[in-house]
């Protein structure tokens, strides 16, 4: 193998480290202390990670936000079946120690190939793939409690954002007012470290927030963020951490409300799911991601209807949309509220999905110009 | 023997019936073709040996890849029936030669007792002549048909005489004769010494004879051998010689093999005991096993005496008393003298014997092979790693005896694998085979076409390719694709069958032993098995049934039938061979276990405690060293839980203690693996004999 070891260490100089960096590294140390003393006294050194698993998760209805029990898995290393994924535990703790030791961050690709390496006598890889890297750094997050950003690991730009607002990140100064077409790439990191947000530099009121880049194109040529004083936002899909944080902090920090425009399919229901109470495997990050005021604009099933759209732009729904669509329905935080129970029945009545781009069949400029206006103006939305 | 004749007699009139019948059908036409007259100049005797050779695949000689086998078969089976009859630890040579396209010279040698001279001509060149036919006794023939009726068919088919050479002892002098049959009269018919075959002086002189005339005989103070040569095809694996051979030496451990096929090679299965089996005792037909046409024949052939005498003397176990109710029961009295006895009272006397309680049979005339020597036998020619032998006590059939044995033989990794680089060198060396195929097929015992052809497909070998010429980067690739290929990827079990230590080939299918096996749970002893088919995995099962009358499903001696008495004692005997296999199995994944939890924990040890060492400073070695004391403990701990006894667990499978009738031996350095037949060594061997 190429690299038969992490990077050299205590080769150069420590830098000196954050208070916040000292949290970590207190973690850390004593995640490994506690092996050291379990080996000393003979016994199997366990850790027990909280589980991220759909049983470990409850929804608080007084917070209304998805938030994660008690249950822990105890991961052993001398278990059959534990065993490699003890070794990988450690071995991603001692990569972040390294990271916080240089103050440096890395992608979390970068740490899978820092960490990735043939293990001594044997055919065998502590990595094969990304993903399996992935999954124990989301373990070690719970594990130490301490979020990704503080084991100075980041992951891919994704995300845009555009509108009346000027930021400042890592000490630029960023006017997303004068983006052009591309706007600003959300990084994956937005703490107040790194970007700060100020009520002074924003006039915007609102935030809208679109599922993806083509859709938030149309909105950013038409300039609707000029036009109705707003910040455009985008979150490619499946909104990543960086986007849910950042709109996490200008909700609460700039108050602004969050109005969503997503697909009107199972998938749209649950990235607007997700903004609103957090994910089953991010539930330990709710408490600083999740927007329980967001507000769900469209597609709505009765669009068709309401607007008139040509029979061409049905997607036929499948075995797996209705599926996911009852499981969505029966959500406790979807369970309780009539118009989210008929807005996903009319959908499976219809038996079709709608996507935001459909209604450019009306016109190019529909959705900017007379969709989105009017559903703000009549407050026709879904809470 | 008395199912081969009365299926014979009705056959034998029967062309002339079926002439009548289709002359009276096309009948209704007014004119007549033939008269009785006419006819009756047409019908006449049949001989027994005529009828065998126009029927001849009632014998076995149905095609020339079978009647190769069926030679060699009735020719050994003879040699050991004679040997074992005269207390002679047998010793055989069998020499198969290729003579023309299709025609080869088969050549049988004994160390029996010899034959006596003017017996040799009826023995080999007569139908139906021979010791075995009028007693109930353990043996391997029955018949007295097969040695000449293969004669008959190498004469038919080749017009080659049949050569005898017979020695009865060092001083006397050998027999030579060259026989025909005349199968219109059922005579032998002598072809040298004008008639009266020739005598060969013992000494230097009668071996210069024997060189002279280009006689075959390997030199021994007694024995016979008789050469025929035949129309023939010459195969390999299922249904061949050197099947039978190689099964042949598994049941007969005190049997010493040599067989030399057409392409030279020769395989030598050495006597593993110096033990000859117990000589079976005759016994007398039990009532139960007498069909009601037998019994009459019996009353009608006795001289004459009292129907309570004969039942009592002409049958085991019927005391004067039970005698006495049979005859009550059948409303004949007991002092009837025979000669009276018609078929009415017969058939009373056959309906009450079936209602009489009468004790089973004695069953000391059965001797089995025995459980020590089924283990030596399959160990020395079947490669493995367990072994594992169950002998049930006798059961009786019908009134008949019988007797089942099992022995099992589970295959470690295939001696391919085993196989280190510079033994194939030294290997490729040695052999003197064409090609790469026959040089593993030849040289791995167990490995078969299919497996050598899969070798090669990995090793991307042409098929003709000499084993001499290889390069050495071939033969890297041979090595890595014999190391990698998994013989007994897709192997089923092999079941031999075997009957009075006589394998069965044919008729597989049909056979009640075949029927019992796939019937049994072979899952519940760790193996593989779907429904309805046998069970995977590289398991050699051997099944013997020893019985004074065999029950045949036809004359040719391939299937056993299926009596529920039998079927239940093959199910026992292989749930008893079953029940060790699977305590082995399961044993021996627990080991397999244990051994990857101690590596998986020693691998990623040094992983955590560098990771470990690295965020806190400990020092690394000393962790490692604390870590891996605790997995010591831990796995040491784990291994104990596994225990189903609460008893410690042995290291290894090999400490496993089974009881008795279970071998167990590393199979990376078993003998019989690999073939390292160099000529050298075999002729040298030949000459110290």
């Amino acid at each position: 193998m190429a690299k038969k070891k992490p990077l050299p260490r205590a080769r150069k100089p420590k830098v000196k480290l954050t208070p916040r960096d000292k949290k970590t590294m207190a973690r850390l140390t004593g995640l490994a202390d506690r092996v050291v003393v379990a080996a000393n006294g003979r016994r199997d050194p366990y850790v027990d990670i909280p589980s991220r698993t759909l049983s470990n998760i409850h929804y608080s209805p007084r917070k209304r936000i998805l938030e994660m029990g008690s249950n822990k898995n105890r991961r052993q290393l001398f278990d059959l079946s534990q065993a490699k994924a003890y070794m990988r535990t450690m071995l991603v703790a001692s990569g972040c120690k390294q990271l916080l030791d240089q103050g440096k961050s890395t992608s979390l690709r970068g740490l899978y190939y820092m960490l990735k390496h043939t293990i001594e006598g044997a055919k065998e890889n502590t990595f094969d793939e990304q993903g399996e890297c992935d999954t124990i750094i989301e373990d070690v997050e719970v594990l130490l409690n301490s979020i990704r950003e503080e084991l100075h690991l980041y992951a891919e730009n994704r995300g845009a954002l555009v509108g009346n607002i000027t930021l400042r990140d890592r000490g630029d100064v960023i006017d997303c007012a004068h983006m052009g077409s591309g706007g600003y790439a959300i990084p994956s990191i937005v703490e107040p470290e790194i970007i700060e947000l100020s009520r002074k530099k924003c006039d915007a009121k609102f935030i809208l927030h679109v599922e993806k880049g083509t859709v938030w194109q149309r909105f950013n040529e038409d300039r609707f963020w000029e036009t109705h004083n707003c910040i455009l936002t985008h979150g490619a899909g499946q909104p990543p951490r960086g986007v849910r944080r950042l709109l996490h902090r200008m909700h609460h920090e700039l108050k602004l409300p969050i109005y969503c425009v997503l697909d009107n399919d199972p998938w749209g229901y649950y990235i607007y799911s997700v903004l609103k109470q957090g994910s089953i495997n991010l539930a330990f990050e709710s408490q600083r991601m999740a927007i329980p005021e967001a507000k769900y604009l469209g597609l709505r099933s009765i669009d068709f209807d309401r607007c008139g759209l040509s029979d061409s732009v049905k997607i036929a729904l499948n075995e797996n949309d209705r599926k996911r669509a009852r499981q969505i329905a029966k959500y406790p935080w979807f369970e309780k509220k009539r118009p989210w129970q008929s807005e996903i029945q009319r959908m499976l009545k219809n038996d079709f999905k709608l996507e935001v781009e459909s209604l450019i069949s009306k016109d190019i400029s529909y959705v900017t110009e007379v969709y989105v206006p009017e559903r703000l103006e009549a407050k026709d939305w879904l809470d | 023997m008395a199912t081969a004749k009365r299926k014979k007699a009705p056959q034998k009139p029967a062309p002339a019936k079926k002439q009548a019948s289709t002359a009276s059908k096309t009948g209704t036409a007014p004119k007549r073709r033939t008269t009785a007259k006419a006819m009756a100049a047409s019908q006449r005797d049949i001989s027994v040996s005529e009828f065998f050779a126009k029927n001849r695949h009632l014998l076995g000689f149905d095609n020339p890849r079978k009647a190769l086998l069926t030679t060699v078969k009735e020719a050994v089976d003879n040699s050991l029936d004679a040997c074992e009859e005269a207390g002679i630890l047998p010793r055989i040579w069998v020499h198969i030669e290729q003579t023309g396209a299709d025609r080869y010279k088969v050549g049988i040698q004994d160390n029996g007792p010899g034959i006596l001279k003017k017996q040799i001509p009826l023995i080999f060149g007569k139908l139906l002549y021979g010791s075995k036919f009028h007693r109930l006794r353990q043996s391997r023939g029955q018949q007295g048909i097969g040695i000449s009726a293969a004669g008959m068919y190498g004469v038919q088919t080749t017009g080659k005489p049949v050569k005898i050479i017979s020695k009865v002892s060092v001083r006397k002098p050998a027999h030579y004769y060259e026989i025909q049959i005349d199968t219109k009269i059922n005579q032998p018919k002598i072809l040298n010494g004008k008639g009266d075959g020739v005598d060969i002086e013992p000494g230097e002189k009668g071996a210069k004879y024997i060189e002279k005339h280009g006689i075959e005989w390997v030199d021994q103070p007694h024995g016979t051998r008789v050469t025929i040569e035949l129309q023939a095809k010459f195969t390999r694996g299922r249904g061949s010689v050197g099947e039978y051979l190689e099964q042949t030496a598994i049941a007969n451990p005190h049997v010493s093999l040599q067989y030399c096929d057409p392409d030279d090679f020769e395989y030598d299965y050495e006597a593993t005991t110096d033990v000859l089996p117990r000589e079976p005792k005759e016994i007398k037909p039990h009532p139960y096993g007498v069909e009601v046409g037998r019994l009459a024949a019996m009353v009608e052939e006795v001289e004459p005496m009292t129907i309570a005498e004969f039942l009592r003397t002409r049958f085991s176990r019927v005391t004067p008393a039970i005698a006495k109710r049979i005859c009550e029961t059948a409303k004949v009295s007991p002092r009837t003298k025979t000669g009276k006895v018609g078929r009415q009272e017969s058939d009373a006397l056959y309906q009450s014997i079936q209602k009489t309680k009468i004790s089973n049979p004695s069953t000391d005339c059965i001797c089995p092979i025995g459980e020590d020597l089924i283990l030596k036998g399959l160990h020395h020619v079947v490669p493995a790693e367990f072994y594992v032998a169950a002998t049930r006590p006798p059961s009786v059939y019908r009134g008949n005896p019988f007797q089942i044995e099992v022995g099992l033989a589970y295959g470690g990794t295939a001696p391919t694998q085993n196989i280190t680089k510079e033994l194939l060198l030294e290997l490729l060396e040695e052999t003197d085979a064409r090609t790469i195929r026959q040089f593993l097929i030849h040289t791995f015992n167990g490995l078969g076409s299919d497996a050598a052809d899969r070798i090669m497909k990995a090793g991307s070998l042409g098929t003709r390719q000499a084993p001499g010429k290889l390069k050495p980067k071939e033969i890297e690739s041979l090595f890595t694709a014999m190391k990698n290929v998994n013989i007994s990827d897709g192997q089923t079990m092999e079941v031999m069958r075997y009957a009075n230590r006589v394998p069965l080939q044919f008729q597989q299918a049909a056979c009640a032993v075949t029927q019992t096996v796939l019937a049994t749970n072979w899952r519940s002893y760790g193996l593989g098995q779907s429904r309805g088919s046998l069970p995977r995995g590289p398991v050699s099962l051997m099944i013997h049934i020893a019985s004074v009358w065999v029950p045949f499903t036809s004359e040719s001696k391939e299937a056993i039938a299926n009596y529920p008495e039998i079927q239940k004692e093959i199910r026992l005997a292989l749930q008893a061979v079953g029940r060790k296999l699977g305590m082995y199995l399961r044993r021996r994944l627990k080991v397999k276990q244990q051994t990857d939890r101690r590596e998986v924990f020693l691998r990623y040890l040094k992983e955590v405690s560098n990771a470990v060492s690295e965020i806190n400073g400990t020092k690394q070695a000393e962790l490692y060293d604390q870590l891996v004391k605790v997995a010591k403990k831990h796995t040491a701990e784990a291994d104990m839980k596994l225990d189903d006894r609460g008893r410690p667990i042995e290291e290894k499978p090999e400490e496993l203690n089974l009881g008795e009738n279970v071998l167990i031996v590393d199979a990376t350095s078993h003998s019989a693996a690999i073939n390292r037949t160099s000529r050298e060594e075999e002729t040298g061997e030949d000459e110290t004999e």
